[in-house]
């Protein structure tokens, strides 16, 4: 009898903190409206003190303050001008220091993060940055196939320009200082796209998703 | 039943090594109703006499290591109620799900500076060339960040053809060995302390101050080391004559020592197999080993196969059966020991025949030869079991087409091995397989070896003052009995240079670790004239230095500087006299980059020898055939003479004739084990050699009742080594010192032996079990010649299938395989490239024991026939990707589902373990993760292999995951995405799975089933082509009705051979006693 109750106890317990712990459901019927939850992550905080400015999900501290608002936002500076490999690899890759201080051997020299910057390419030391967007290790996926995704006219799936693409599941990283998590990047998510965004259907053909749903699309 | 009580029996199950452990009876239970079927896997079902009883988990089983009997009886009668350990697993279950919290935070580090033409995510290929043998196949290492990754045979090379064996695939996971050495060590008792680089060399130059006898013993190498050696042994002040080269392989030093008595020349001919339509082999082993395996596959997969209605022959002399033999048409079994004598009578009958070739005064040399010994050619009949007819006929075969003879090997490598070649080059000077099928004028094999070295370092080692042994094992390598060991102990100074620690690091004063080959620089000239460059594709994931670069740096610290900055800009001066050779308009660092893009540059040089010279001197000393029970240890065509057993890989490959794992074993005939009332995996001790020791014994047909074949290459006594240490027994200590008189190989076969049963048990870990192929007749198919060519034009539609499944939905692909069971000769390298490529664990003979091997590719083999002469088909078996998988149906998660491309996808992360599919699956291909494979396990042997070495592209699974082979997804997905860039579809050919991709043979073909002009489409189609378990669709039976991906080709057989008769013994099969002799077998 003492061990059911046990049981029965642990069963209770972890219900009610899955529960917490379960993101709010999002309305299915018109399209997918991700509402951005705050997260609870353990050893990480949310930084709103120099911005001043809510953010959402997860945005881990960075070596260095990096604001992609700036850089992106501001100065208008196209997401692959960093980001080089996006369109080419399965990842978006990190600029390397050297990409930085293409610029920033003349641009802002005197700023402190710019120095730390110039530190770390001259003492060929590589800045360690702390991943925002980490997919599980069975998820394979290519951002080289979703920036090239094109409709049966030729014009971009996900955008209308480059950066709207990227923007499509990065949010709006032009207004962010430090990059953070804007999609939950759970299947549901990635599936509801998959199937919504579809070729238009005509009187012969009946509406065909662009993008496969099958499982080993992603899982292999 | 109390908490405590539950506690302390789960806590007891928990130690066993095995919680579901089948209590009451084998894991394979045979069928109740066994009705012998044309094939079999294992001898006893003809000879149920040699069967091991005692092969029960509870039962028999000798404390020789692995399983113990006592812990397998206590298992079973602990008796645990299943609901109690479901609640146990639930209530954990639970505790660590209230315990969830994110992930931990990950780092990315881009570099500083971007290297050129690296991006993220994108492989870098660099082209270099193998260095696990001496044959110098051109291999592309794909790197991942840095990172080697998977090692594919370059297409462009003419030595690998795209192919690579399973051991040149293994490789990578030698590169990220965790037991390779972390730095210099030196040893001081039986204890090896770290020491840095300059230490040592400080050291190691005081020491050769004023020495100059100073040894290097190294391995084959046919590029520029050697000579790099004999300079560095000269500024040493010592001789360059000091430079020993040994390699186990006898093949090499017979073969050019044969030559250089013949002709002048030592060298090897290149055997462009090829252009023969008629191969014999006498006990040869180019499928196995060889020379260039390859190479030799390659060519022999072009030539020999069913093809457009032709297929060459190859006849195979031999005392025991071997891969190569086990692809041989017509195989004669001959007695052991009795290679040169077939030879002679071989060479006398084609002498005697009117077509035979050759010129007038090689004819005369031949003649007076054949005179000189008529009366051991009259004996050899008797001695060999050949009869003169049959001898005849072989040799009419011989002179009717391009043809050669290929002998030696090995498993013959007595003191008769060179005499044997001496035979084999007048038979093929006969057959006029000199420059046409043998190239010794155009562009011929240099020698790795010099010849007579061995021989040589025993006279002088005494006198040596310092040695370096560098990437060589001869204390492994060379029978015990040579006193290896006791020489290189008494050197004052030895110096041990390895990429991985060896016996000879165990005793070496300084131990020096060496780079592995795709960290070091270097190049092989595998045909003369013809370069192959090797380039690092990594930077030295230890603390290693080339072992070049070692020499370079000792000079520096004893101001004998030679003027090189490294081992590279040496190589690069000897690469210009080849610069200057093949005669380019670029300037030299153009034409080093090309060289270093493509891998290889050359033209093949071209001499001319000399005529055949008088030989019979050297017959004197011809030995006459051994009697009694022969004792053979022939390389394990897995890792050669040892030198990669440390990669659990290979281990796990297991031997594709026994199908043994992780282990060695002691093959005898089926009727020889039923006479000496043995059975299987009954431990005996083997007597009458040097040293006796303690071996497993297996049936294997097709062996001669007097042969007992035990593979060198495991039994390490190397504690550094934690895979290979006491893995198996070396048969070496059982042989004497003996040698080749000519070439100075030890002799390692023909030894009379004694076999005794000690009356204890060793299981051994054979992968494919008997009894289960329940007879039926479409799992291998066989046709013969004539079917073939009659059906030649015929063509078949598998799909097409009445049942009661919808229509198939025709998309854009449908992908599918096609194996060609005339082409697999079961070299295991596509096993091996499968494991690599999609991250599968090894799990140690334990594991294999309870049929938990993870394979997503097998290699079943059949026998079929009689026993003592059995034609043997691989069969190459993967996830068969049914379009009406049993599998899909069963599972409740939806975790296996159908793709629309006819892929059997598996969802990994869906997937709960009930492992219905497994139980649904016909084919058995199905692995289920008993473990989460922490790659630091292997089996009861902690060993920590390097996560570096997974392909990142590919889920690591977990336990409790159900997996199987994905016919590479990963690749088809790149291919996809490179196609719909260019906005196209998959070409035919564009994408290959990774077996397909390294197969020597060519066997495996993948494509588009949807395409009609696709390669697979096309074999599909061909009258040969079959679906396993599929049924007979010509007469409206089919079988499963699973549909699969997969097609099979039967095999081509010359079931009307006029030679042997082979349609007779074909035809009754399964009884040997209705089993006519023809003269090849007669008892001991």
């Amino acid at each position: 009898m003492l061990q059911q109750f046990w049981f029965l106890l642990l069963l209770a317990l972890s219900i009610l903190v899955c529960l917490v712990l379960m993101p709010p459901s999002t309305d299915q019927s018109s399209g997918y409206q991700y509402k951005p939850f705050i997260m609870w992550t353990p050893g990480d905080h949310v930084n709103d003190s120099t911005q001043n400015e809510v953010t959402y999900g997860y945005h881990p501290d960075q070596p260095l303050p990096f604001s992609h608002k700036l850089h992106a936002g501001d100065r208008d500076i196209p997401c692959q001008f960093c980001h080089s490999s996006a369109s080419k690899s399965t990842v978006a890759g990190i600029p390397t220091v050297e990409t930085c201080m293409g610029c920033h051997n003349y641009v802002n020299t005197d700023a402190e993060p710019i120095k730390q910057l110039k530190e770390s390419f001259d003492k060929k030391k590589p800045i360690e940055w702390t991943r925002v967007h980490n997919l599980p290790h069975y998820v394979r996926f290519s951002h080289q196939v979703h920036l090239r995704a094109r409709d049966s006219k030729g014009e971009l799936l996900l955008g209308k320009t480059a950066d709207e693409v990227c923007m499509a599941c990065h949010g709006p990283v032009k207004e962010m200082t430090t990059a953070s998590q804007y999609a939950p990047l759970q299947m549901g998510w990635c599936v509801d796209c998959h199937n919504r965004i579809r070729e238009p259907a005509t009187e012969s053909k009946a509406a065909v998703p662009f993008a496969p749903v099958n499982c080993n699309v992603c899982h292999y | 039943m109390s908490m405590e009580r539950e506690t302390d029996e789960l806590l007891r199950l928990e130690r066993k090594p095995e919680v579901f452990l089948p209590a009451d009876g084998a894991m394979e239970a045979p069928a109740a109703e066994f009705v012998p079927g044309p094939y079999y896997m294992s001898a006893d079902e003809r000879i149920p006499e040699v069967a091991d009883e005692n092969s029960r988990p509870d039962h028999g089983m000798a404390a020789v290591g692995g399983v113990t009997p006592s812990e397998g009886t206590t298992a079973s009668q602990t008796v645990v109620d299943r609901r109690d350990i479901l609640r146990f697993f639930s209530a954990g279950a639970l505790m660590s799900a209230t315990a969830c919290v994110r992930r931990p935070a990950e780092k990315i580090v881009p570099h500083v500076r971007q290297p050129r033409d690296h991006i993220p995510g994108v492989p870098v290929v660099y082209a270099t060339t193998c260095g696990e043998c001496a044959a110098g196949c051109g291999v592309l290492v794909k790197t991942r960040e840095g990172r080697p990754v998977k090692l594919e045979g370059s297409p462009e090379h003419p030595i690998s053809q795209g192919g690579l064996c399973g051991m040149g695939q293994a490789a990578v996971q030698g590169l990220y060995h965790p037991e390779r050495l972390k730095g210099p060590h030196v040893r001081h008792g039986r204890r090896h302390d770290p020491m840095n680089w300059d230490d040592v060399f400080q050291q190691l130059a005081s020491a050769l101050k004023d020495k100059k006898k100073i040894g290097i013993f190294t391995g084959g190498s046919t590029g520029h080391r050697h000579q790099f050696f004999r300079e560095v042994l000269e500024r040493l002040g010592s001789d360059a004559s000091r430079l020993y080269t040994y390699e186990a392989n006898g093949l090499f030093a017979s073969v050019a020592r044969a030559h250089e008595i013949a002709f002048g020349q030592s060298d090897l001919p290149r055997c462009d197999l090829k252009k023969a339509q008629v191969i014999v082999g006498i006990g040869s082993d180019f499928h196995d080993v060889g020379t260039s395996v390859v190479y030799h596959t390659k060519g022999f997969a072009q030539s020999q196969p069913f093809r457009g209605g032709s297929r060459g022959t190859f006849v195979q002399f031999e005392s025991h059966l071997s891969l190569t033999g086990s692809r041989a048409d017509i195989r004669h079994v001959i007695a052991p020991g009795s290679e040169t004598h077939t030879a002679l009578i071989l060479l006398r009958s084609l002498y005697e025949h009117r077509a035979s070739r050759g010129s007038a005064a090689a004819r005369t040399q031949v003649r007076r030869f054949l005179e000189s010994y008529d009366k051991v050619i009259a004996g050899a009949y008797q001695e060999s079991g050949v009869s003169r007819e049959l001898m005849d006929k072989t040799a009419e075969e011989l002179l009717n087409a391009p043809s050669l003879v290929v002998a030696g090997g090995s498993a013959s490598a007595d003191e008769n091995s060179t005499l044997l070649q001496l035979v084999t080059i007048m038979a093929n000077v006969l057959t006029g397989a000199y420059g046409s099928t043998l190239m010794m004028e155009n562009g011929w094999q240099p020698s790795p070896v010099k010849v007579g070295d061995l021989g040589r370092f025993l006279q002088e080692a005494p006198e040596l003052d310092a040695l370096f042994v560098i990437d060589s094992n001869p204390v492994f390598t060379v029978p015990e009995s040579w006193g290896i060991r006791s020489l290189l102990e008494k050197i004052p100074l030895l110096v041990s240079v390895q990429p991985f620690p060896n016996e000879v690091d165990q005793i070496a004063d300084i131990s020096l670790p060496a780079h592995h080959y795709l960290e070091s620089w270097g190049d092989e000239q595998p045909v003369a004239g013809f370069w192959s460059a090797r380039q690092p594709a990594v930077r030295p994931t230890t603390d290693s230095r080339q072992a070049e670069d070692s020499f370079l740096w000792l000079l520096a610290y004893m101001d004998l500087s030679l003027p090189y900055k490294d081992y590279r800009s040496w190589l690069m001066d000897k690469w210009r006299r080849i610069y200057h050779l093949v005669g380019t308009r670029s300037d030299f660092e153009t034409f080093f980059k090309a060289v270093l893009r493509r891998g290889f540059v050359g033209k093949p040089g071209s001499r001319t020898v000399g005529e055949l010279r008088d030989l019979r001197s050297y017959f004197r000393e011809l030995r006459p055939v051994p009697r009694g029970l022969i004792l053979t240890a022939p390389l394990d065509s897995r890792f050669q003479d040892g030198r990669s057993a440390h990669l659990p890989v290979l281990q796990e490959m297991g031997d594709r004739l026994t199908t043994i794992a992780w282990d060695s074993w002691l093959a005898l005939s089926p009727e020889t084990m039923r006479k000496m009332g043995l059975r299987q995996n009954q431990l005996v001790k083997v007597r009458g050699g040097e040293q006796s020791f303690d071996v497993a014994v297996f049936p294997l047909p097709g062996l001669h009742a007097a042969s007992a074949v035990i593979p060198r290459g495991n039994g390490h006594l190397n504690q550094m080594s934690t895979i290979s240490y006491q893995n198996g027994v070396n048969p070496l200590v059982a042989f004497a010192k003996k040698e080749d008189p000519l070439s100075g190989q030890p002799v390692t076969a023909s030894l009379s032996v004694e076999l005794m049963a000690t009356g204890d048990w060793y299981r051994l870990a054979a992968m494919q079990k008997q009894n289960d192929i329940a007879n039926r007749s479409d799992i291998v198919k066989k046709v013969s010649l004539t079917q073939a060519r009659k059906n030649q034009h015929k063509q078949v539609d598998l799909d097409t299938v009445p049942d009661l499944y919808p229509a198939l939905e025709k998309k854009e692909y449908r992908w599918g395989m096609s194996i060609d069971l005339s082409k697999c000769n079961g070299c295991g390298a596509c096993m091996v490239a499968c494991s690599l490529e999609n991250n599968v664990p090894q799990v140690g003979r334990e594991q294999i024991l309870l049929g938990r091997e993870m394979h997503w590719i097998r290699l079943d083999r059949y026998f079929y026939g009689p026993v003592d002469q059995p034609v043997v088909t691989f069969q190459p078996v993967m996830c068969q990707h049914c379009m009406h998988a049993p599998c899909e149906a069963v599972c409740p998660v939806f975790a296996t589902t159908h793709d629309p491309e006819g892929l059997n996808a598996m969802t990994y992360n869906r997937c709960v373990g009930t492992r219905y599919c497994a139980n649904a699956c016909p084919y058995k291909v199905r692995r289920f993760n008993w473990w989460t494979h922490k790659w630091g396990v292997i089996g009861s042997k902690a060993t920590d292999r390097n996560p570096r070495a997974l392909n990142p592209d590919v889920t690591v699974r977990t336990r409790g995951v159900m997996e199987k082979c994905s016919f590479c997804v990963g690749r088809l997905r790149d291919a996809k995405h490179e196609a719909k860039k260019e906005k196209r579809t998959v070409r035919d050919g564009e994408v290959k799975t990774a077996c397909q991709q390294t197969c020597p043979a060519d066997a495996i073909s993948f494509g588009n089933l949807n395409d009609p002009d696709s390669q697979v489409s096309r074999e599909r189609r061909d009258s040969r082509a079959y679906l396993m378990l599929g049924g007979d669709p010509e007469h409206g039976h089919y079988g499963l009705k699973t549909l699969p991906g997969v097609s099979y080709l039967a095999q081509v057989t010359l079931e009307e051979h006029p030679a042997t008769g082979f349609g007779q013994r074909a035809g009754n099969h399964g009884h040997p006693a209705a089993e006519e002799s023809h003269g090849a077998h007669d008892g001991d």
